[in-house]
């Protein structure tokens, strides 16, 4: 654990035990040995923490800190203690105290290099940017060692970036850390590349390219050796900027030379010949044209050019590089943007692309480096290519299908690619239904064909012919879509079930299976897809999506728990390792990857998905547990939920999803664009804001239930209770617009590519009327508040008012169930269908009746002490009091009565489903019509959706059962 | 046609099409990543298509002892997206990693590869790799696999002229024995 000092101390003979303990986990046993030592060596600091580390491991973190801060105040300067409450600091999260330490040791022992550059990691750990700046220098005065100096450069580089006024870093930061190094290198004591780097960062940072140019062109760029290509990357980028399109140009084909198939530059060597045929440049009489050399500045030349490099590839004995053959086509593509005549120097798009796919067919990625110059060919070349290509496909002989088949992997490849392609121009889109089920046909008989040429591919590979199947069942999902036949679903989900069973590890099933699951309402089987996806770190963030839209909306509780728990381990722990590598970064001396760290960092902690998990994650709480378990108060404390605070970067949220990770081959018109992902983006933020709202509306709840008792109501109304009620309406305010925007975002019932990003749960919670009631219920607790402190007296009104909206309540409550009534699976003319809206509407039921009871709850808590004050009151005038109860208590019990009945009408609902859904014989579906094995496949999903439907039930029934159980808590 | 640049932060994110449909590529956790980022950022580099999709990337490091002649380049690792297999990718991306060792002055370069990854071991053997020696159970065991052996494989560079580094240890080692 801790490193141990290299002259043998005593001490360190006494102490290894305990850390032998610590290291081995055995934090008891450390915590007795270090109370033993303490007893003969009273004054062993590092005992007394080593202990602590002992007892904060085993959660005592209050007694960890006292007795932390016992050898704190000590100012210790021993390595051990140090290095012992160093380790301590980080695990209870404060790195701050790490700071404190070390500041307090370095004034003790000035001269220690070891103490002070502790001290600037410390900082470095809390982004404590100026006072790194200022230890860096300390360090340096100490020991003039150049990293130091630069850490302290560094640190102002920070300062400028971290700056929220950019002025402050323009004019002070960065020329102060400019001047910095410029003394370095008038004094010539640059030594290292990480120096020369730093230095170019702080002039392109201000934006002095001529200055930062002429030090990577000068001698001090000369060091920059360690990154490939280094110095010619950064002059590109400068030309670029200075918009010196000679040099720029020059450089550009220089290097497409040296390496014909190194993309980033064909762009720059394009853009530039554009540049400077606009400039009408011309070159100078004598001389070279520019620093860099020769320039190509008319179309004719950069033509032959890139006519060049195509030949030096088909000369070639080797393996031909693609980079030049596309680079053509990108060619093409800009002079038609341009509108310029000399394309046709080039030859006919169409050609050169039948061209290519003859020299790069049989490769995997020739469709997507089609695919991005299909725009080239006119609409009705389009069967003329395909047709073209397919005569450039090697088949055998057809069989009796009628379907001829490629004899080894290259020419499946090849035959793969062309089915791509159609696809991709919309040749499938096109076909009929009829049309469509032949093609599917084929495509499952291709992929049924060539798994002979994987017999003995390992588990972990992938069949050649995966992709086949992977677009038959794309087509049977455009199927579905177009004539709504579910047949078609659920053929498709046989199909990938199959091609699973021959490729386990190939994600894209498993991806599509997921999704296709989830839209039929079985969320039960993508838990193990998604499990086998073995998804780690950041995909929690950009996969993630897929389960948490799901998991809770379709009932499956626990499993929305646990994936919310997976993302939110994932984005916990970012922090702390950022931090870490930061630390490592300014040692290494890379420090352009600084900067990048921390963005790493913000970008996580603003992530879209992270602030959706930490909300859902604290409601499916709140659903599951509180009233249950704890109360409401209790479980909004234990999560220390408060209703002030808002830590949704709602101005800076970060969209991390993958919206791309489905493999996909439509055509550019049924892509996902960038508006989708923008309306996307948006429809999730405002269904994220209205459960945020519901949140922290329910935490006011709660908070407002530790109502200050009756003696001191007034000095809380003077200080307490107004503002609670001030932050009351102010959410409920905020909730009532964010509905009025939701309203507007689902009248426009966008619609997103299937495989683009899932709808979110906005619209069907409006149409299922669940928002609406949930509001209700909310706004209910500010004349709760109003009859708590007029009382029961003289409020009539306000009764009545109460009253009715109790009335509403329950007619809204008795709406959503109603939506959800039906069966959820059923079978007509043996055919399976699914219900998943029925099922998405039973769980807003759930969740909706959850709220109420705890706004029932609450209003019981209020009436009961109002009741009883009442009835003294009346006691003491009249001995036959007046049995008439307040019309709000009549009301509430009303209320309760009909929330009892509701409960009832649900369960025997939920009831009267799972018997139905368990009676269905699958069996008895007539699934004659398919192939044997395809409908065993087919069984074998609607067996899953079977389950996973009972599972749901079964969820949601339990929870609604224990809910019933509250209701007699609400008596008053 | 293949962009080959530095590797940033913002590619983890970009990741799925490398790790997700590849079962057999290890994603290591954004720790593993940051670590090498800032230590070797020169070591990681990225190959992305013209479309933006990320083609492929090659993860190592320099170490050893210059006094012993142990001063190397290692791959870490190396993935390529199936959709960009046989291109040459792979072989282009350890050129790249030899040519960053040939400048640090390594001795020589080395990987681990499964025994049982007989692709990958021909491959490295085309591009110039022998089996230095076999380590014992360096893989352990997963999803009831049970441990692996691994082929140290490794290529002398220029300044290695009598290519001492590479001749073939005679016995299999321990993975303790290996730094």
């Amino acid at each position: 654990m801790a490193a141990r000092g290299h002259v043998q101390d005593p001490n360190d003979r006494r102490l290894r035990p305990i850390y032998d303990y610590l290291d081995n986990g055995n934090n008891k046993m450390a915590i007795q040995q270090a109370d033993k030592l303490l007893k003969k060596h009273k004054d062993l600091h590092c005992a007394k923490v080593l202990k602590a580390i002992g007892l904060q491991r085993t959660g005592k973190q209050d007694e960890a800190f006292t007795l932390a801060q016992e050898v704190a105040t000590l100012e210790p300067t021993d390595d051990n203690s140090l290095q012992a409450l160093t380790i301590l600091y980080r695990e209870m999260h404060r790195p701050e105290l790490v700071a404190k330490l070390y500041e307090a040791a370095v004034k003790k022992v000035p001269l220690s290099e070891e103490y002070h550059s502790h001290l600037f990691m410390a900082y470095a750990r809390v982004g404590e940017y100026k006072k790194m700046q200022q230890a860096g220098m300390a360090l340096y005065k100490i020991v003039p060692k150049n990293p130091y100096y630069f850490w302290s450069v560094m640190s102002l580089v920070m300062q400028a970036i971290s700056a929220q006024d950019e002025k402050l870093a323009q004019t002070m930061f960065l020329p102060l850390a400019e001047r910095m190094v410029e003394k370095m290198v008038k004094e010539e004591k640059i030594e290292a590349e990480a120096e020369v780097q730093l230095y170019f960062m702080i002039l392109e940072r201000l934006g002095k390219c001529v200055e930062a140019l002429d030090v990577i062109r000068g001698p001090l760029g000369e060091k920059l050796t360690s990154e490939l290509q280094s110095r010619e990357n950064k002059c590109m980028m400068l030309y670029q900027r200075l918009q010196r399109w000679p040099e720029c140009n020059a450089l550009a084909h220089k290097l497409l030379l040296k390496n014909p198939d190194d993309w980033q530059f064909y762009p720059s060597y394009f853009d530039s010949l554009f540049h400077l045929i606009d400039q009408s440049w011309s070159p100078p009489e004598e001389g070279e044209h520019c620093p860099e050399g020769a320039v190509h500045h008319t179309v004719a030349e950069v033509v032959r050019f890139v006519e060049e490099r195509i030949k030096g590839e088909d000369g070639k004995e080797s393996r031909s590089l693609r980079g030049p053959y596309l680079a053509r086509l990108e060619l093409i593509h800009r002079l038609r943007e341009r509108g310029c005549p000399e394309e046709s120097m080039l030859g006919d798009p169409l050609e050169l692309m039948v061209q290519f796919f003859g020299k790069f067919g049989d490769k995997p990625c020739c469709i997507t480096d089609l695919k991005i110059y299909l725009h080239l060919l006119s609409p009705d070349q389009h069967v003329q290519f395909v047709n073209r290509l397919s005569e450039a496909v090697p088949l055998g002989e057809r069989g009796e299908e009628g379907f001829a088949f490629p004899d080894d992997t290259k020419a499946l490849q090849r035959h793969l690619c062309v089915c791509q392609l159609s696809r991709a121009l919309g040749l499938h889109h096109a076909l009929d239904v009829d049309g469509k089920l032949r093609l599917i046909v084929e495509l499952k008989a291709h992929y049924r064909h060539g798994l002979k040429f994987g017999k003995n591919a390992l588990k972990t590979e992938l069949q050649f012919s995966d992709m086949y199947c992977l677009m038959a069942a794309h087509v049977y999902i455009d199927l579905w879509k177009e004539t709504g036949d579910e047949n078609m679903v659920w053929q498709g989900l046989g199909v990938l079930q199959e091609g699973l069973s021959h490729s386990a590890s190939n994600a894209q099933f498993k991806l599509l299976l997921l999704l296709l699951y989830c839209h039929l309402g079985a969320f039960e089987p993508v838990v193990d897809l998604y499990s086998s996806l073995d998804a780690k770190h950041v995909q929690h963030d950009t996969i993630g999506f897929l389960l948490t839209r799901y998991a809770e909306s379709l009932g499956q509780f626990a499993a929305a728990s646990q994936s919310c728990n997976f993302s939110l381990r994932f984005f916990h722990s970012n922090q702390k390792d950022t931090s870490e590598y930061i630390i490592q970064a300014y040692k290494y001396g890379a420090f352009e990857k600084i900067p990048e760290f921390i963005a790493l960092r913000n970008r996580l902690n603003q992530s879209l998905h992270f602030a959706q998990v930490r909300t859902e994650r604290m409601l499916l709480d709140l659903f599951l547990e509180a009233d249950i378990v704890l109360s409401l108060e209790e479980s909004v404390k234990a999560m220390s939920l408060s209703a002030e605070e808002d830590d949704i970067p709602w101005d800076n949220m970060r969209d991390n999803r993958d919206l791309t990770v489905f493999t996909s081959w439509d055509p550019k018109d049924r892509e996902l664009t960038a508006e989708h992902r923008r309306q996307s983006l948006e429809e999730e933020s405002v269904w994220l804001r209205i459960r945020s709202l519901t949140l922290r509306l329910l935490a006011s709840l709660a908070g407002s239930g530790h109502a200050p008792s009756q003696q001191n109501s007034e000095i809380a109304n003077e200080n307490g209770v107004g503002d609670k009620s001030s932050i009351l309406s102010g959410l409920l305010s905020q909730l009532n617009q964010t509905l009025q925007t939701a309203n507007q975002i689902a009248e426009k019932r966008i619609q997103y590519p299937f495989l683009g990003p899932p709808s979110t749960r906005l619209a069907p919670a409006l149409s299922s009327g669940s928002c609406q009631c949930q509001a209700a219920a909310l706004q209910l607790s500010v004349h709760l508040q109003e009859l708590e402190t007029v009382g029961l007296d003289e409020s009539t009104e306000l009764q009545t008012q109460i009253c009715n909206a109790f009335k509403s309540l329950v007619v809204q409550l008795q709406e959503i169930l109603n939506k959800c009534k039906g069966d959820l699976l059923d079978m007509k003319e043996g055919k399976l269908k699914t219900w998943p809206s029925l099922l998405e509407n039973l769980i807003f039921f759930v969740e909706t009746v959850c709220i109420v009871l705890w706004m029932a709850s609450h209003c019981a808590k209020i009436l009961r002490p109002l009741k009883t004050s009442l009835q003294k009151k009346k006691k003491k005038k009249k001995k036959d009091a007046n049995t008439a109860q307040p019309v709000v208590v009549c009301g509430f019990q009303e209320l309760t009565g009909s929330l009892q009945d509701l409960l009832t009408q649900a369960l025997e609902y939920i009831k009267g489903q799972e018997t139905g859904i368990t009676a269905l014989k699958l069996a008895s579906l007539s699934l004659d019509e398919y192939p044997q094995d395809e409908a065993s496949f087919m069984k074998a999903a609607m067996d899953k959706v079977q389950s996973s439907y009972l599972r749901s039930l079964q969820e949601a029934g339990d929870l609604l059962k224990k809910r019933a159980e509250t209701i007699k808590n609400l008596k008053i | 046609m293949t962009t080959l640049r530095p590797f940033t932060c913002d590619d983890l994110f970009k990741f799925n099409n490398i790790t997700c449909r590849q079962h057999e590529a290890v994603l290591y956790g954004i720790p593993f990543y940051l670590q090498y980022l800032a230590h070797w950022p020169e070591y990681f580099i990225v190959a992305e298509a013209p479309g933006g999709e990320l083609m492929g990337y090659i993860m190592g490091k320099a170490e050893g002892s210059v006094a012993r002649e142990e001063w190397h380049g290692h791959v870490t690792a190396l993935s390529v997206a199936p959709e960009f297999r046989r291109l040459g990718l792979a072989a282009k991306l350890m050129e790249m990693l030899e040519e960053i060792s040939e400048r640090k002055g390594g001795f020589f370069v080395d990987l681990f590869v499964r025994v049982s990854n007989q692709v990958a071991v021909n491959m490295y053997k085309r591009l110039g790799y022998s089996v230095y020696r076999t380590v014992i159970e360096y893989y352990s065991a997963s999803n009831g696999e049970p441990d692996e052996d691994a082929y140290d494989m490794r290529k002398a560079l220029s300044r290695d002229t009598e290519k001492k580094s590479i001749i073939p240890l005679p016995h299999p080692v321990r993975p303790e024995d290996i730094e």
